[in-house]
């Protein structure tokens, strides 16, 4: 469960990126989608406490983000649109074990479980390579295996297929479907933001529609539209 | 970005009998053979300590011994450098000594790395920097610092290469302002990244408090 009360988020110099805001995310998948700059990003990141509100608070599960940030962060993984913002070590065994460190396992039982995560996830095979030896889906997977390897109890994912080609976003899509936990993302994909239980259009910094995937589709076709209408009028 | 971790100071999986010794053994042999090229410094004592080291990735870590060299080549210009300073300065002889000597410590310290997965690392220099609990450091934290660091070099040497050759590309590269100002800001942005994915799997953070991030405002998406 996530809520926000009141949270929005302003820059040093008194630019608005996110206008307050109150809700309440308890559905199983939830997916934010708005233009480039629209805000997205900046919610997502409230929800781990990668970014504290400028005003109000984010809680996750009765924890705020901005005095209990830690424990946010534990409970909440985040994956990044680029894996290599997200990948730390030149291996994704090395990544893994990494995110493991976190519960102060003896090295061998870290090594047992490390193996473990990248068998589920079907990137064992890859564990040795460099990072940079993979492709844009095997590293976005990698990406996911090594952020749910501590068992988040929430996943945020900002752009997780963005940059993937569709084989890909097909198998990334497949992946998050198939997972336990809550997800909240950010998508331009509007067939990924289909398939969720409720939908946030933000458009300038603020939540403009709120409910099934199907209606915030169509309104958010019609800011594009309307958008590209101004710009081609010059207005 | 191009992928520079496998040339450049960090593990390859691999057999042979350095990938079996306690990293304890390797890292006491690998600071003896700075401890004598250091005691008793002449060019046949580099000399011995050059083939030594060689010879024991060649044999140890199955590197064929122009791999081994290889993991010289990014050292070369600092050597060089070193080398002509202390030829004109000190004489041939001992330049011979400080730069054989040095290159041999390089190797034998690439022996533990090369051998050595980076999460053992860790495990080693978390445990070597237990004793400073006491006042207040937190060794977990210390190694993660080091392996974040040991995972930068070879990064860094990267992006000035990918940075030389862009420069090249448009006939830019007798411009050090044009190859220096990008890889300084990619350097930062490097370093933000890092910073930024470590605090997004809480990794680094204070097990003791739980005091709010201090994060920049991002651009608005």
């Amino acid at each position: 469960m996530i809520e926000f009360r009141g949270a929005g988020v302003r820059t040093d110099d008194g630019r608005t990126l996110l206008h307050p805001l109150t809700l309440t995310l308890a559905e199983h998948r939830v997916s934010v989608i708005g233009a480039n700059g629209s805000g997205k990003s900046t919610l997502l990141r409230l929800v781990n406490g990668l970014l504290v509100p400028s005003e109000g608070s984010v809680a996750v599960h009765g924890r705020d983000t901005r005095s209990e940030g830690h424990a946010v962060r534990r409970s909440v993984g985040f994956v990044f649109t680029d894996p290599l913002s997200q990948l730390v070590m030149p291996t994704g065994r090395e990544d893994v074990e990494l995110s493991l460190r976190s519960r102060k396992l003896p090295a061998a039982e870290r090594r047992r479980q490390g193996e473990a995560v990248l068998r589920r996830f079907g990137v064992d095979h890859l564990a040795d390579r460099s990072i940079y030896d993979l492709s844009g889906g095997e590293r976005q997977i990698l990406a996911l295996a090594v952020v749910l390897a501590v068992e988040p109890r929430i996943l945020v994912a900002d752009e997780p297929t963005t940059l993937l080609d569709l084989r890909n976003d097909a198998r990334v899509r497949a992946l998050i479907a198939g997972l336990d936990q809550q997800v909240v993302f950010t998508t331009h994909n509007l067939d990924f933001a289909l398939e969720s239980d409720r939908t946030l259009v933000v458009d300038d910094g603020r939540v403009v529609f709120d409910g099934p995937p199907t209606e915030a589709v169509v309104r958010y076709r019609g800011i594009a539209a309307a958008a590209s209408a101004s710009g081609a009028d010059g207005t | 970005m191009r992928g520079y971790g496998s040339t450049l100071g960090l593990y390859q999986s691999g057999s042979g009998v350095l990938y079996r010794v306690p990293l304890w053994l390797k890292a006491v042999v690998s600071l003896a053979c700075a401890v004598v090229v250091i005691a008793w410094r002449s060019p046949a004592t580099s000399a011995l300590a050059l083939v030594l080291t060689l010879g024991a990735l060649t044999v140890g870590a199955h590197r064929s011994p122009a791999r081994v060299l290889q993991m010289l080549l990014p050292a070369l210009p600092v050597l060089g450098i070193l080398a002509v300073y202390q030829g004109v300065t000190q004489g041939w002889q001992q330049a011979a000594a400080v730069v054989g000597g040095i290159a041999a410590c390089l190797l034998a310290a690439r022996a533990v790395t090369l051998t050595t997965p980076l999460q053992d690392l860790l495990d080693g220099v978390a445990h070597l920097a237990r004793p400073f609990r006491r006042v207040g450091a937190d060794p977990e934290r210390f190694a993660l610092a080091l392996s974040i660091m040991l995972r930068s070099i070879p990064y860094l040497a990267g992006l000035f290469v990918d940075v030389r050759d862009a420069a090249r590309a448009r006939g830019l590269e007798r411009s050090p302002r044009i190859v220096v100002t990008p890889l300084v800001v990619g350097a930062v942005a490097y370093a933000h990244r890092t910073g930024e994915a470590l605090a997004a799997r809480g990794l680094g953070d204070d097990d003791a408090t739980d005091d709010p991030p201090v994060r920049r405002a991002p651009d608005g998406d």
